[in-house]
């Protein structure tokens, strides 16, 4: 079995690397700032959604009260059943666009260390 | 020994031997820590997913949310949507950073972003205060089947209760402690599946096969709306227990004698069934001492909208399918926050955060573990409804399980509903299957509890602070000591919640103390975890604010609620505040924003950010190790079983 290589970290105040990759101050708030916004937009929809569903339990009649299938009232339809339905969807979408937003911060983030490096050597 | 049930204990049997022989197979690939504690970090994300949902899926979960709308309707269906909704917040806010950041546990995680071993032990509380409020309901769940189950003590353990609390003890005890992290993480994916498996089959049997009712000539078969329909046609009725002083008064006992006439009504034959019952509770009364407990049946009322009951001409009225018979408006917001907020506060949750390979993994460990929970938690309220409806025709057909006990066509004790449908529906066979399923949850559970506090202890005391120089096998052992304590503290737990009275305070108590372990990790974690990653403003003196705040804040509300429920003292007499408190059964409306204030303002004040603050901050949202680890095939499982075994 072979072993598999181990990345030594160097970590400094202004950058961290590991191999040939680095993360500088700059390039990480890059990434922060764009995880944060989709982050908050995903986590703000999944909250007004669902602190919607008892405000209209406790605020609007139709919601909780008249039955629109059998027993089931709107209130009990969406929280026993639909409301997994959203959460599929969401779980879903936002895993597939954090994957993309990984994945071009990376190559941007690569960019960024290529660049710096080549701007180094032409300097050299 | 009574309505003993063969077939189930084999299935129980079977079901332990399984777990013992996993965990000794997987002694082999724990040498060292990290496979102690997280499993060598390199578990997939569907295997990955189902040991977490094994995790999640506790018996509050198997046993407590269809108990839960068997006594509460739509107000238990709740516990169901808020336990899945919880692991949104996992995923948009908390997963990828915190495996980023690359530490072992919460503690060390509140250490790394903020520097101090003051944070630390603050985390260790915290992370021991979850894990035992947790603890508890696992271990009611224990003693409460083993009852149904066996109905019997034994191994000189003469209450049926007591030894199934011990007999879970000591099993959890003995795997966790031989298998660590990777038999842990094995086990609780064959769990998992059992449990999954168990609810499946339990909808299967009563949408299919249904049940036989005799007294009607009915072929029972569960129907989602038309059951619906019927369960909420009428008034919805409850159990209660009134000493025989209470009793004494005619007003209360004529409200009785009518409660149980409409109750008597559902039923095939409603004079004879109102004639037995009520000769039921005046033998009990005639028999009693004034301050002994008597079942009866009473109608429910509605605490979000008055509804007029027209047989009594009061307010006392709730239907099913309706909002409003355990919350009011308050608590109706914060239980829902409690639940979504609480899973991302769950220390063994977390921990298997740990255990990805990389962050994408994390995010898909999560997408699987909201497909694998969504469909179980679609399921556990249509078992609960059909309850309502075969419980009383097993009753009525005279074949209702002798172990459990009921009063005007209701289980007294709704947290028994899954073995006694299970019984009705399917009969021996499948009560094993459920009953299986039921330990299968409360294993995978408390083995992630005991593994958190145990790290907790291990790790995050002994190796930083007690024995800093400890060679592996001294870490090892440690942590194996400190699966033993907890375990043994866990039983005790068991043990005091029937002796203090606790399990007959609230109704559906298994699902009601899993809500207010969420509570406490909502409190105590949530505020500090979302600021620490987020805002990079947080300090260190700011976090601890936000962990007494939250944390420190909720175990008070739960312990005064906890109180008044157990009259032990009188909320009518109390200081006005004492009694505000004591009304709320969830306070995470208050404590969970009331952190997130201190943090802010505190910090702000403070202003004192670690030294390293743009280190730590690249090694939370900084991807280089990431990029470093697919350029290397690193963020690719491993599976479970390999690296170096054990000679």
């Amino acid at each position: 079995m072979t072993t598999p290589p181990s990345s030594e970290a160097t970590i400094t105040s202004t950058y961290i690397k590991h191999g040939d990759h680095v993360d500088t101050i700059e390039s990480v708030d890059m990434v922060f700032k764009a995880q944060r916004k989709l982050s908050f937009t995903y986590g703000a929809i999944f909250f007004a959604v669902t602190l919607a569903l008892p405000l209209l339990g406790v605020t609007s009649e139709w919601w909780w009260k008249t039955e629109i299938m059998g027993g089931f009232t709107w209130d009990y339809l969406i929280v026993s059943l639909l409301y997994y339905i959203f959460l599929w969807t969401m779980a879903w979408t936002y895993s597939k666009r954090a994957d993309k937003l990984d994945d071009t911060l990376a190559d941007l983030a690569d960019k960024v260390t290529h660049d710096v490096a080549a701007t180094a050597h032409d300097e050299g | 020994m009574g309505d003993l049930n063969v077939i189930a204990i084999v299935l129980v049997i079977i079901l332990v031997a399984m777990t013992i022989a996993l965990s000794i197979f997987s002694r082999r690939f724990t040498r060292t820590t990290a496979d102690f504690y997280l499993a060598g970090r390199k578990v997939g994300s569907f295997a990955n997913a189902s040991a977490i949902s094994g995790d999640y899926l506790s018996a509050a979960s198997f046993l407590g949310v269809a108990a839960a709308v068997y006594a509460s309707g739509l107000d238990g269906v709740w516990y169901a949507a808020g336990f899945a909704g919880g692991f949104m917040v996992v995923v948009f806010f908390i997963a990828s950073p915190l495996r980023r950041f690359g530490e072992y546990t919460v503690p060390d995680f509140a250490f790394g972003r903020f520097g101090t071993n003051r944070m630390r032990l603050f985390a260790v509380v915290g992370v021991l205060a979850t894990s035992l409020f947790y603890m508890a309901p696992q271990m009611y769940g224990a003693g409460t089947t083993w009852k149904v189950l066996v109905g019997t003590g034994i191994g000189g353990v003469d209450n049926a209760y007591n030894t199934g609390v011990v007999v879970v003890g000591v099993i959890i005890m003995i795997y966790v402690a031989v298998g660590g992290m990777k038999g842990t993480t094995m086990n609780q994916i064959v769990q998992f599946w059992w449990l999954a498996f168990a609810m499946m089959l339990t909808l299967i049997a009563v949408t299919f096969m249904g049940f036989n009712n005799t007294a009607t000539g009915d072929l029972m078969r569960f129907n989602y709306s038309d059951y619906l329909a019927q369960e909420s046609s009428s008034y919805m009725m409850g159990p209660a227990k009134l000493t025989v002083e209470e009793l004494g008064d005619p007003e209360v006992y004529a409200n009785v004698e009518v409660a149980m006439l409409e109750a008597s009504s559902k039923m095939a034959d409603p004079d004879t069934f109102y004639e037995a019952e009520m000769d039921k509770i005046d033998e009990a009364i005639a028999a009693g001492a004034a301050e002994d407990k008597v079942n009866v049946v009473v109608f429910q009322k509605n605490k979000l909208h008055e509804l007029k009951n027209e047989i009594l001409g009061t307010n006392d009225a709730m239907f099913f399918n309706q909002p409003g018979h355990r919350y009011n408006s308050f608590d109706q917001f914060s239980m829902v926050l409690a639940l979504v907020l609480g899973t991302a506060g769950l220390p063994h949750i977390l921990n298997r955060y740990y255990t990805n390979p990389s962050g994408s993994a994390a995010r898909r460990s999560t997408f699987w573990v909201l497909v694998f929970i969504g469909v179980f938690y679609v399921v556990s309220p249509m078992v609960g409804l059909a309850g309502r409806l075969m419980v009383r025709g097993a009753i009525d057909s005279g074949v209702a399980p002798a172990t459990a006990d009921y009063v005007g066509g209701l289980l007294v004790s709704s947290d028994a509903l899954m073995p006694t449908i299970a019984r009705i529906a399917g009969g021996e066979l499948l009560m094993g299957i459920v009953s299986a399923g039921a330990f299968a949850a409360m294993f995978s559970t408390l083995a992630g509890l005991l593994i958190a506090s145990a790290s907790a202890v291990g790790h995050d005391v002994y190796e930083k602070y007690i024995n800093p120089d400890a060679s592996e096998k001294q870490k090892v052992f440690v942590g194996k000591s400190a699966v033993v304590f907890f375990a043994f503290l866990a039983m005790l737990i068991g043990y005091l919640i029937p002796a203090t009275g606790l399990n007959t305070a609230y109704p559906a108590l298994i699902a009601m103390m899993v809500t207010w372990a969420f509570a406490v990790g909502a409190g105590a974690f949530v505020p500090m975890l979302l600021t620490g990653i987020w805002w990079k403003g947080t300090t260190e003196r700011g976090a601890i604010a936000g962990m007494i705040v939250g944390g420190g804040g909720t175990v008070i509300f739960i312990f005064v609620n906890m109180f008044e429920a157990l009259k032990l003292f009188d909320v009518a007499t109390a200081n006005p505040v004492i009694e505000w408190i004591a009304s709320m059964t969830f306070p995470t409306l208050y404590t969970f924003p009331a952190a997130l204030i201190a943090i802010f303002i505190v910090s702000k004040l403070d202003g004192q950010l670690p030294k390293n603050v743009d280190e730590i901050w690249m090694r939370i949202h900084g991807n280089a190790h990431e990029r470093w680890e697919k350029e290397h095939g690193l963020d690719k499982a491993a599976g479970i079983f390999t690296g170096e075994q054990k000679q």
